[in-house]
């Protein structure tokens, strides 16, 4: 043994010498960081005060404006930007949820060649050779995918892009495409106008199987018109629009209209075509069966006493000579419709594209986040196409998709909310989108991509989008310009100025659909065309009138489905176009006959831990040549069942039960007030309670006003961190929604008249589940707000119990504290709890507090300045939230305040009022305005 | 009911004597070997009771989302187990008490184990509030004491009077029943074999001596408690039903529900009583002191009671009908045409059809014939407290929250593993202290001698 060859350490050398080892190991595996307060205070910035910041987000590329609430640098609301035309101050459920998006755990986080982990520079390495050679013969075989496209600096990126490769080719597509609307302007007006209706300076409105008030870009624009001519008020002296429907599925349009008819797609041409020849035009008129002729009648006159203010609409999915005949009939009433030049360049469609990567005419692909593999006509066989292609393919988008996984290259790409952008809405106004929060990954933005592509090594979206905007301003005044173009969130005068209204040629003759079954596909409500799939507030979100959630059915007719032997919940066959789909059966009272109607977006395979596998992939029988509506379709029991979940049945309203949701005429809705919430406070051995605070909150529903969209809902589960529980859940019947919109139905079952309530926590001024909670947990506080102490609630839900609207909901799991559904536990999903709100424990009951957040931050506010509250500055997340207004909130000891007015409204009546609950959250009655030539006889 | 004072007949062997009557009683508790059947059921019972426990352990980790119950329905098996049992455990003190004050002499054979079953039953039904609690380990804030909150429970809460009726009931149960054990307890320490009976059941005697003195300070004191039991006996299931009529909801909201839960207490306790007899019967050989009189006059209590029962629903369905409130008129329709309707009807056939068969004296007399009839009961005052819940949760105020009730598995076990646990518990009790009180024999015993 040889003696050690250094000096020997002393015992406490020794020691010291491990402690210090010890010391390096335990630290080399964090990174040195140092956590410092700010010595320079950023501007503005308080810790834990939010801040707003105007932005706008994409919807299938159009952009609406929001503003957003960031607390120290992390996004947690979106909220409507009153200044941008398309958003008006309130928001849809897809702009609401958009927050969740952001912080999704399924988002792409890093580059993948063939499915496995790559690097950025390694993707530059495998791109920049092919481009150099590409550049040979002009970029012949490069492709570019992109979805529709309004921002001025990705089309300016693409224009420049083909200065270097003048060959390229360019594609778009869109599932929710406006080809037929484009096509029918080219038919009309000779040139493919954008044709916006002008429903705010309508009278009379037929919608023909068309769903202004549904889901789409447009929905807050037009939710907002709705309600500006829908109003019922007892100084409304120019009274109520009147709104008819004919339709083959069932649409919130069809819902709110005062009369409706459900055709099928072959009646729905006739009715059109009898119209038309009732306005003049030379088409051979079809004679009518017994009850569309009175309908026809009744509608032909009605629009032609309106004529400058009568609008004849059809939705997206009519075929091209439908929307001429309909541009024809517009033309004729002079009809309030503004028409705007088209967009410059019509790119080529994504059939093309399929074919040149079967012809190998292909040799690279860029598709910027687009999902073809997913959304394209079943016909097309895009995703075998892709995997069948030699073409170096690369996908840039914030999610691995279907198409991310089918192509060599996947990019993840900044969540919108990440990114600078500019964007257009419909009517041309154009928004610059800034960042919101430092990109949460190792992501880069679509300008990058298309800079590269360019040849422009590191292009951020930020000197991109201010290039685009200083080739517009003087430069002089640019950065005064983009200061405010930033901080209002609309860029002034961009709008698209009308044309001169066109001349309409007369129309052709549309086309004869087949007879018999037919399909129609339409987008969903919640998931739009499948790209929200993986949202879980967008699952969990009950889609208008079904209240469907967490999937798609096939919805029919009651008697269709049991003319084919179905009830709810059996599966079915769908056979069309030799292609088979199975979809649960879904009967929804006011189709058509002969019709099934199905939404697409579902049945997705690579969204993510939340929306894989639900639902029907409608897609499936999606043909090029039938993209809405699929004829010859066959029926065949599977001989299976699928839950369908709903949040609620279809429940008819009948007797008594009808004043739930009373329903008036406009012509004596001032003549016959509804019993008022009682003044008085009934007889009580208990001493009513004195508020001694100088300000009553309360709330008024006008359920006239309401078009069913959901926004309200998800706003709230935004705001009030609302967990989500996940479709085993609500099998159980355990929903947390604090906001709900129920739906009761009217009429008889082949005339039914569907309506909306919107039920947040009536705040009862004698609440019932005040008493009987036995550690005071529910208690009332001295401005009227019926209040729930979280950390005293022990659980014992004799509150929910006893709450006659059963607007309570009980944490049955951790939800939110360590029981979450899917992937909703993983970390970085906690961001997006608004940090004002406590997040509920397992075990206790939660329910709407009127934003009591909101409320407070306002008062904090109000007695710094020394000043009381002023109205209007307390806006719950659900008032805020609504297109068409149909939600106030307000001080009722204000006389002048919009609430206290609406109570005296003769249709305000209080939600079971009779019980004595003395609700704060009071409703006007549905008013409706039908014309009494088409009046049906009422039980 | 037959007989006031002096109607012994029937209730003793005849010519018995003090001693006969106490060995019969007392030797069961002597012998060492209790056989394999005791010990069969006491693994049955016991294994139920571990699954109760493993129940509960699971639904603390993993919260009251393993039940049933849903946003509507908030309320489902445990609140429906709790007044199920608490009904059981009226009937114990009612036959110390009300038939002590009546001079009923039959109670002498059966009060002992009616009152530890009332016991057994009104802990486990004292367990189900709390289990159901989303946050059970702040149950004790429905105890007022002081805390550094400075909160008191909030007293307008039938819960809280529910919580002070059954913990007063308990404690008032407890000491009765120990009371009535002390001179049985003396007896038992006379009569121990081993040392260690000697010293339990004479710490337990509390050193009663049996002089004059003592019956007479005992009877007095016995008396007076009894007293104090019968508005307790009433009060523990009146509050209990406020915890439903304290409310707004269609179908809870009725001012007979507290006389109607009494009746319907008794009527599910003497169930339970007779069910218990028989099995005390059997399990212990008392066939001498425990006859078919015994049964007979349980039976026509049962058959009152469920003349009660009729009453009380057709109060329910006149007043709902007669207020013609749309909400009550759609609970009524909903028992008659609901998604609960078999039940409902089940449940009308176990209360009100058959007990109906106790007007045939043949069927009072035959104990097999009322112990079925007894289960049966049990079973539809289950389904009675269960559909009470249901239906009106279920069918509340506004339509588009009605929702059905689906048991979970949960739900089942823990009812079983409850019936599980107090089996076991009684199977201890009938191994450990006398199941018949030996002094009420003697008094019986006297007085027929007296009277003869």
């Amino acid at each position: 043994m040889t003696p050690p060859a250094g000096p020997l350490l002393g015992r406490r050398q020794a020691a010291l010498g491990l402690l210090a080892s010890a010391l390096t190991l335990t630290s080399c595996g964090q990174p040195e960081e140092e956590i410092l307060p700010y010595v320079n205070k950023p501007e503005g910035l308080t810790p834990g005060v939010s801040m707003r910041f105007a932005t706008s987000l994409p919807m299938s590329g159009y952009g609406r404006g929001v503003l957003a609430t960031t607390y120290e640098g992390r996004p947690v609301k979106l909220e409507g930007n009153p200044r941008h035309p398309a958003s008006q101050g309130a928001t849809d459920v897809f702009t609401e949820a958009a927050i969740f998006s952001l912080y999704d755990p399924d988002r792409s986080r890093s580059v993948r060649r063939e499915g496995r982990v790559d690097t950025w520079e390694g993707f530059e390495a495998a791109l920049l050779p092919r481009l150099a050679a590409a550049e040979a013969d002009g970029g012949a075989g490069l492709r570019l995918l992109t979805g529709r496209q309004t921002s001025p600096t990705l089309l300016r990126l693409i224009a420049d892009l083909r200065g270097r490769f003048p060959a390229m080719r360019w594609h778009v597509h869109e599932p929710v495409g406006e080809e037929a609307a484009r096509a029918g302007a080219q038919l009309a007006f000779g040139t493919p106008l954008t044709v916006l209706p002008r429903l705010e300076r309508a009278r009379v409105i037929l919608a023909l199987d068309a769903d202004p008030l549904g889901p789409g870009p447009e929905q807050i624009r037009h939710g907002r018109a709705f309600a500006a001519i829908r109003s019922a008020r007892r100084d409304n002296a120019g009274g109520l629009a009147r709104l008819y429907a004919v339709e083959p599925g069932f649409s919130t349009t069809g819902a709110k209209a005062d009369h409706r008819l459900a055709l099928a797609p072959a009646g729905l041409r006739d009715f059109a075509l009898a119209l038309a020849a009732r306005l003049g035009a030379d088409l051979p008129a079809p004679t009518l069966p017994a009850p569309m002729a009175p309908f026809l009648d009744a509608v032909v006159q009605d629009l032609q006493g309106a004529r400058g203010a009568a609008l004849v609409l059809a939705g997206p999915w009519a075929p091209p000579e439908m929307q001429a005949l309909v541009h024809w009939i517009n033309d004729r009433l002079e009809a309030p419709v503004d028409h705007l030049p088209p967009p410059p360049e019509q790119p080529e469609d994504l059939a093309a594209l399929g074919a040149a990567l079967r012809g190998g005419g292909v040799d690279t692909l860029v598709i910027l986040d687009a999902n073809p593999a997913y959304d394209a006509p079943a016909d097309l066989d895009f995703a075998g196409a892709l995997r069948g292609t030699g073409a170096f393919t690369v996908h840039s988008g914030p999610w691995r998709n279907e198409t991310g996984a089918l192509c060599r290259w996947h990019l993840p790409q900044h969540h919108p909310l990440e990114d600078w952008a500019d964007l257009r809405a419909t009517d041309g106004t154009a928004s610059i989108a800034q960042p919101l929060i430092r990109p949460l990954y190792a992501t880069r933005s679509a300008a990058w991509l298309l800079g590269l592509l360019r040849g422009e090594l590191s292009l951020t979206a930020h000197a991109a989008v201010r290039e685009t905007w200083a080739a517009r301003w003087a430069a002089e005044s640019f950065e005064a310009n983009w200061r405010r173009a930033l901080h209002d969130g609309v860029v002034p005068d961009s709008a698209a100025r009308p044309l001169p209204p066109p001349a309409a040629r007369p129309p052709a003759l549309p086309p004869a659909p087949d007879e018999g079954p037919t399909l129609l596909l339409r987008p969903d409500p919640t998931v739009w065309d499948g790209r929200h799939a993986n949202n879980p507030w967008l699952q969990e979100c009950p889609k208008p009138l079904t209240r469907q959630v967490w999937g798609n059915a096939a919805l029919m007719a009651p008697g269709e489905a049991e003319r084919h032997g179905l009830r709810k919940g059996d599966v079915v066959q769908l056979h069309a176009g030799g292609r088979v789909l199975e979809a649960a059966v879904l009967p929804l009272p006011g189709m058509a006959a002969g019709v099934v109607m199905l939404s697409l977006g579902y049945g997705r395979q690579r969204a993510g831990a939340i929306g894989n596998d639900l639902g029907a992939n409608a897609y499936r029988l999606r043909r090029q040549d039938a993209l809405w509506e699929v004829s010859r379709l066959q029926l065949s029991p599977a001989g299976r069942r699928e839950e369908v979940l709903q949040l609620q049945a279809a429940h008819q309203l009948e007797g008594e039960a009808r004043e739930l949701l009373p329903e008036r005429p406009f012509s004596d809705f001032l003549r016959h007030p509804l019993e008022p919430a009682p003044k008085v406070p009934p007889t009580s051995l208990f001493k009513p309670l004195e508020p001694d605070a100088p300000v009553a909150w309360g709330m008024v529903i006008d359920s006239t006003l309401c078009i069913g969209c959901n926004a309200c809902v998800v706003a709230c589960q935004a705001e009030n961190n609302v967990p989500v529980v996940g479709p085993g859940e609500v099998a159980k019947g355990r929903d947390m929604h604090w906001l709900r919109i129920d739906t009761y139905w009217h009429g008889s079952e082949a005339r039914p008249r569907p309506g909306f309530q919107p039920v947040p926590c009536m705040h009862c001024e004698a609440a019932p589940c005040e008493p009987v909670c036995p550690v005071a947990a529910s208690v009332h506080d001295a401005e009227g707000l019926n209040v729930q102490v979280y950390n005293r609630c022990i659980g014992t839900r004799f509150c929910q119990g006893n709450c006659p609207y059963k607007v309570r909901r009980f944490n049955f799991h951790g939800y939110a504290d360590g029981q979450e559904y899917a992937n909703q536990g993983e970390p970085i999903v906690a961001a997006h709890y608004n940090p004002d709100v406590t997040v509920r424990s397992r075990g206790v009951m939660e329910k709407c507090t009127y934003c009591v957040q909101r409320i407070s931050a306002a008062r904090r506010q109000a007695e710094k300045e020394d000043r009381p509250v002023a109205e209007g500055e307390v806006r719950t997340a659900c008032q805020s939230a609504c297109p068409a207004q149909a939600i106030q909130f307000g001080d009722l000891r204000k006389e002048t305040a919009a609430v206290s007015r609406l109570r005296h409204e003769p249709q305000h009546y209080a939600l079971l009022g009779h019980l004595g609950t003395r609700p704060r959250t009071t409703y006007l009655a549905q008013v409706r305005n039908p014309n009494p030539a088409l009046e049906e006889p009422e039980a | 009911m037959s007989g006031g004072g002096g109607g012994t007949e029937g209730l003793l062997p005849r010519g018995t004597s003090y001693g006969a009557l106490v060995g019969l009683v007392a030797d069961a508790l002597m012998r060492r070997n209790v056989g394999w059947r005791w010990y069969a059921a006491f693994g049955v019972t016991l294994a139920m009771t571990l699954m109760l426990a493993g129940c509960i352990a699971w639904l603390f980790l993993r919260g009251l989302g393993i039940f049933g119950n849903n946003t509507a329905v908030v309320w489902g098996f445990p609140i429906a187990n709790y007044v199920w049992w608490i009904g059981i455990g009226n009937a114990g003190t009612f036959i110390s008490a009300a038939l002590l004050l009546t001079r009923q002499p039959w109670r002498a054979a059966i009060n002992r184990f009616a009152e530890v079953m009332t016991i057994f039953a009104v802990s486990i039904a004292g367990l189900f509030p709390i289990l159901h609690l989303g946050r059970p380990e702040y149950a004790y804030w429905l105890a007022p004491y002081p805390n550094v909150m400075g909160l008191w429970p909030q007293w307008r809460s039938a819960l809280v009077w529910d919580f002070a009726a059954i913990v007063s009931y308990l404690i008032f149960s407890l000491l009765f029943w120990y009371l009535g054990l002390i001179p049985d307890m003396a007896t038992l320490r006379d009569r121990a074999q081993t040392r260690t009976g000697q010293v339990a059941y004479g710490v337990l005697a509390m050193g009663w001596r049996g002089s004059a003195r003592h019956w007479q300070l005992h009877d007095a004191v016995y008396r007076a408690l009894a007293v104090m039991a019968l508005p307790l006996v009433v009060s523990v299931h009146s509050v209990a039903a406020m915890d439903f009529s304290a409310s707004l909801m269609p179908g809870w909201q009725e001012t007979i529900y507290p006389p109607y839960f009494v009746v319907g207490a008794l009527f599910s306790g003497f169930g339970m009583v007779i069910v218990l007899t028989a099995l005390v019967r059997l399990g212990l050989g008392l066939q001498a002191i425990i006859t078919p009189r015994h049964f007979e006059v349980m039976g026509k209590i049962v058959l009152a009671c469920s003349l009660g029962m009729g009453l009380s629903y057709a109060t329910e369905w006149f007043f709902a009908w007669s207020l013609g409130s749309r909400a009550e008129l759609v609970h009524l329709h909903k028992l008659f045409d609901g998604e609960y309707t078999p039940l409902y009807v089940a449940m009308l056939a176990c209360n009100l059809l058959v007990p109906q068969l106790m007007w045939i004296p043949q069927a009072r007399r035959n104990i097999l014939a009322v112990v079925g009839v007894a289960v049966v009961l049990n079973v539809g005052m289950w389904l009675e407290r269960i559909l009470i819940i249901w239906n009106t949760l279920s069918h509340g105020h506004l339509p588009s929250m009605w929702s059905v009730f689906w048991p979970s598995v949960f739900d089942w076990l823990v009812l079983a593993g409850s019936l599980g646990f107090f089996a076991m518990m009684f199977l201890c009790f009938a191994r450990l202290l006398p199941a018949v009180a030996m002094h009420d024999l003697g008094k019986l015993l006297r007085e027929r001698r007296k009277g003869s």
